[in-house]
Order: C-alpha cells, then sequence, then structure tokens
C-alpha cells in the first residue's frame, strides 16, 4: 500500500533538482539527455501505478504514448486544430485505449494480461505502421509546441522546454500519488494483495482495474505528447513493444511498486546508455547485468533496496 | 433471513449437495454440523455466489438471489470468513481492516481522498481490533504474524463490514483452547442484527452457541433440531459423533 514516506519525499526532491541542475549547467546534449528521461520517467510512474500498486505489468504502455502522440499529430498537423484541443484528443485517444485494454483483461492475471497487453500494443503498433496517411513506417513531422508567449513563456527555448517538462513530471507524480493513497488506490493495492477477497468485500474489482488502466494511460499520453513536442516528429517505433519492455526494466531497476523508484530508474538507465556507448555499442549487456543484479538482491530495485535498509535501521533504532 | 430450497450442486456425475432445504430466521445461530465431505464449505460457496448451484433456489432477505455473482451478494449484506486463511498477506493488519471497513462504508472507490484519515472507517477499525483483541499489533505485517494473530483478522475482516448475514466456514480450526474460549464469548457478544451461519467442529462453542442445529452427511440434510434434540438424536450420534460416547470432542 502506498505512502508518501519523508524518504520518497527527499528523493523525488534531490532526483528534481540534480534533473534541473543537470539540464541548466550542461550543454545543448544534456537538455536532451535530461528530456529523454523525464519522458522515460513519466512512462515508468505510469506502469508503476498498475503493475507496482495493482499487480497489472503492462506491455503496452509505450501503445498508449504513441496513441497520444499520434492523435495529437493527426489532430494539429492533418486536421489543423489548435494544440490544446489536439492535445487534449490524444490525452483522450490515450485514455480510451488503456480503458478499453484494462475492460478487456479484467478478469485475466498473470502471464496471460501480460500476453494480452503485448498483443493490444502490438496491434496498435501496426495499424500505425501501415497507416500512409500519417506517414507510416516512416513517421511523421511537423508538430508544434504549445504557444505560451501569453504568459512570457518560450517553450522553444531548449531549456524552458525541460523545465517545462520536468513541470509535467512532477505533476504525473502528484497525480498518481493522490490517487494512489485514495480509496481507489487503497482498493487496487488491495486486488493485487487478494482480488478473490476484494469480490467477497463486495468491491466490483473489474471496475478499479479499468479505472487504473485509464488513469495509467492518462500519464503516459502525458509522456507521448511531450515527446512529440519535444523532437517534433513521431514514429511507429514509440508504440513497439521493446519499448514497453524497457518501460517495464526501468521500474524494476529503480524499485517495482515505490513510485519514486521509477524516476531513480530512469535517471540510471539513460545516464548509463550514454555513458557506456561512448565506448561500446554493446551497452545492453551492462544494462543487462546490472538488471541480474537487481533482481538477484531480492528484487527491490536500487531505491527499493535502499528503502528497506533504511526501514531496517529505523526499527533498529527503535529497538 | 435466508431461505433455500431444493439446492443441488453436482461436479460431473458427483454430488456434492443433494435437493437440501435449510431457513434461517433472522438473528438466528445456526450451527451446520457433519462429517468431512458432506458438502459444508460447498454449500457456502453456494450461498456466497462464489459456486453457481446446478439446481434449486436462494432467497435472501425475501428476494431470489440466485442470479447474483459474488460482489452484488455481498453488497446486499453477506459477509464470509473461511476455512483457509484468505487475508490480503502483503499488507498489515490494520490495512485488512480498513480495506473491509471502507468497503463496507462506500469508500471504496473515492478518489483523492484517504481512507486512513476519514473518522467512520477509522472507528470502525478500532471497534473491530477491539472485538478481534488486535488493538495491540494493529500495524503488524499479516504475513509475519502468527496463526492464531491471522485466525482472528480472518474473523475480523469479515465483522468489519459489519454483515446482515455471517458465514463463518470453521472459524476456530487450527486454534488452541484459550482462543477457542475468547472466540465463544466474541460470539455470544455478537448483536442478534448479525445472523451467524457456522461451520464448526468445536462440539462445546457448537452446542452453546447454536439456536438451531442442521446436520450434514453426504450433502444431505439429515436433521435439523435444537442443540438438546441433536444431542439426543441417535442417527446423528451415529453419523457425525461416530462411535464415542458423548462425542465431546471429534475434530
Amino acid at each position: 500500500m502506498f505512502y508518501q514516506s519523508p524518504l520518497r519525499t527527499i528523493t523525488l526532491i534531490a532526483a528534481l533538482c540534480f534533473l534541473a541542475i543537470y539540464a541548466s549547467f550542461g550543454s545543448y546534449f544534456a537538455r536532451e539527455i535530461v528530456i529523454e528521461i523525464i519522458i522515460l520517467a513519466i512512462l515508468a510512474i505510469s506502469l508503476d501505478f498498475c503493475a507496482g500498486f495493482g499487480g497489472m505489468v503492462s506491455l503496452c504502455h509505450g501503445a498508449m504514448m504513441g496513441i497520444a502522440a499520434y492523435f495529437y499529430g493527426m489532430m494539429s498537423v492533418k486536421l489543423g486544430w489548435g494544440l490544446t484541443a489536439s492535445a487534449g484528443i490524444g490525452l483522450a485517444a490515450a485514455v480510451i485505449f488503456a480503458g478499453c485494454v484494462g475492460w478487456v483483461t479484467a478478469r485475466i492475471s498473470g502471464i496471460f494480461f501480460i500476453m494480452a497487453t503485448l498483443a493490444f500494443g502490438q496491434m496498435a503498433y501496426t495499424i500505425f505502421f501501415r497507416w500512409r496517411w500519417l506517414g507510416g513506417d516512416d513517421g511523421m513531422g511537423g508538430m508544434r509546441r504549445f504557444d505560451l508567449s501569453a504568459w512570457g513563456v518560450n517553450l522553444n527555448d531548449g531549456l524552458i522546454f525541460t523545465f517545462w517538462a520536468l513541470g509535467i513530471l512532477l505533476l504525473v507524480y502528484i497525480l498518481s500519488a493522490l490517487l494512489l493513497r485514495s480509496g481507489f488506490g487503497r482498493s487496487l493495492s488491495g486486488i493485487h494483495a487478494n482480488e478473490g477477497r476484494m469480490q467477497a468485500l463486495g468491491i466490483n474489482t473489474a471496475t478499479i482495474r479499468t479505472q487504473a488502466m485509464a488513469f495509467s494511460g492518462l500519464m503516459a499520453g502525458l509522456a507521448g505528447i511531450l515527446a512529440a513536442q519535444h523532437t517534433f516528429y513521431i514514429s511507429p517505433e514509440l508504440l513497439v513493444w521493446t519499448l514497453s519492455g524497457e518501460v517495464l526494466l526501468v521500474v524494476i531497476l529503480g524499485g517495482i511498486g515505490t513510485l519514486v523508484g521509477p524516476i531513480i530508474g530512469a535517471i540510471l538507465l539513460v545516464l548509463m546508455k550514454h555513458s557506456i556507448s561512448a565506448y561500446t555499442d554493446y551497452w545492453h549487456i551492462f544494462v543487462g547485468l546490472v538488471l541480474i543484479f537487481a533482481v538477484l538482491s531480492g528484487g527491490r530495485g536500487i531505491f527499493g533496496q535502499g528503502e528497506y535498509w533504511w526501514q531496517k535501521y529505523m526499527r533498529g533504532q527503535h529497538a | 433471513m435466508l431461505e433455500v430450497k431444493n439446492l443441488s450442486k453436482d461436479f460431473g456425475g458427483l454430488q456434492i449437495i443433494r435437493d437440501l432445504s435449510l431457513k434461517v430466521e433472522a438473528g438466528e445461530r445456526r450451527v451446520i454440523l457433519g462429517p468431512n465431505g458432506a458438502g459444508k464449505t460447498t454449500l457456502f460457496h453456494l450461498l456466497a455466489g462464489t459456486l453457481a448451484p446446478s439446481q434449486g433456489e436462494i432467497r435472501f432477505d425475501g428476494a431470489a438471489i440466485g442470479a447474483l455473482n459474488a460482489v452484488r451478494r455481498a453488497r446486499l449484506g453477506m459477509a464470509r470468513s473461511y476455512q483457509k486463511n484468505n487475508l490480503f498477506e502483503s499488507l498489515t493488519i490494520r490495512e485488512n481492516l480498513m480495506l473491509a471497513a471502507s468497503a463496507a462504508l462506500g469508500k471504496s472507490g473515492k478518489l483523492f481522498r484517504d481512507p486512513r484519515h476519514d473518522a467512520a472507517v477509522k472507528a470502525r477499525i478500532d471497534e473491530i481490533a477491539e472485538q478481534i483483541a488486535l488493538t495491540e499489533t494493529l500495524d503488524a505485517q499479516v504475513s509475519t504474524a502468527p496463526y492464531g494473530i491471522r485466525r482472528q483478522l480472518e474473523v475480523g475482516i469479515a465483522l468489519a463490514t459489519k454483515p446482515k448475514l455471517l458465514l463463518m466456514d470453521e472459524p476456530t480450526s487450527g486454534v488452541g483452547p484459550s482462543m477457542i474460549d475468547h472466540f465463544h464469548r466474541l460470539l455470544n457478544q455478537l448483536p442478534r442484527s448479525i445472523t451467524l451461519l457456522i461451520i464448526e467442529h468445536d462440539m462445546d462453542l457448537a452446542f452453546d452457541v447454536a439456536d438451531r442445529i442442521s446436520v450434514l452427511n453426504f450433502g444431505e440434510k439429515l436433521f435439523e433440531g435444537t442443540p438438546t434434540e441433536t444431542k439426543g438424536n441417535a442417527m446423528v450420534r451415529s453419523i457425525y459423533l461416530g462411535e464415542r460416547e458423548g462425542g465431546e470432542h471429534n475434530a
């Protein structure tokens, strides 16, 4: 069950400060890295929300993100809609997709749930891969960032856009935390712990699971719109299942079911990727080794393990 | 309150419940007796809606509930405690009771409001914790708690919903005499607004608590009557209580 402990708050603030400082004092390349981290972290929080707290390990979070990005691109570039309205449509599309996946899979769990979400994600991928009007496998460009000049904010400035993205990451974290500590979120944890007993208590578990997936889709959709606005370009690669797998890796690396762990996982993965790939193309080997280490040492992940040691230490102090 | 008419359940060719009829009045304490394999737990599955009957009718509070699933029946005020502990293992005792209390008080689907800080939920948790004598251990992790405590919690989760009808499947199975005594007192203290249907193997407890006793064997109702009538019935003694005269303890 979720609790926003002081340790989690401190870790969250430290992670956000690190990203802000890294972007502020770094080069253009550093800001690109920070935005890559932020987008991955939002997706990872979104996945931790349903996998870590609801036991729903999804392999279609990339698809949720990609659908939001594509609908944003389609509405704003192809149909000439306003950017805010297009973003709204993009988010709605991601929520509807995630809600449908959640509804259909509400009665299955474990490996079958994973396979079903994989199938849904790959279906979405195939649709955009084949859809020539939206560029098909070439992808599609021409997306624009929000125009906030009325508030004196120019999102086309790299650093300002980085802070904007950082703000969205914080927003997603707060939204997740508030939902997870609500009656709804507690029920979700209850379903994760013992779905049958929740039903015996009169809880419609299918409804809670569907809603959780829809909320997760909303957060993944925010990552998608951010990604589209960041590079001004989208491609079906956003939806492919290996991206969803990478997000799951980030969640496990950082600490599943901790909500702040995924941010740590995203920072580590992206930094490792960029520092190791300077020497070798086989950086995945090193990520794999770290992951194996993380799983073998209790499966709590980097933050999860730290939190475990901290709690143990605190109990020792009281005893 | 609860009326079962001509209920049958078969798995393939095997008939577990045969043409069973029962009538339980509001506020009644009804004990179900029967040897292993008599169909007692299956009967609870049929009543709670986790299994569908092959034939027959179930009425609860005057309404036919045969077509309702387990979730809908729970919402009508039916709760159940299990023969094998069926807890939220990864959570604390307080969290277990909180889930049950929030469900009963309609706080389970609320967005953005933490049931932990809800006055009604808190009051319910404290009340039940006191009833099941777990006030001191509320923040213990269920997965590492001793068996006796887990057994108390099993009943506590069901009680926390303040049901109209409580189905208890061998609440004292596997616990020692002191806890049976405590449980005995707890049952006597429960208000008559709760109707109790109990599967129980502890004879002292069963005969003392019960208003009426139904004896099942091979899925059929063999006998039904007051505790005194049950004790005096020769057929019940031979089939359920076995050869031992008096049959005070039959595990």
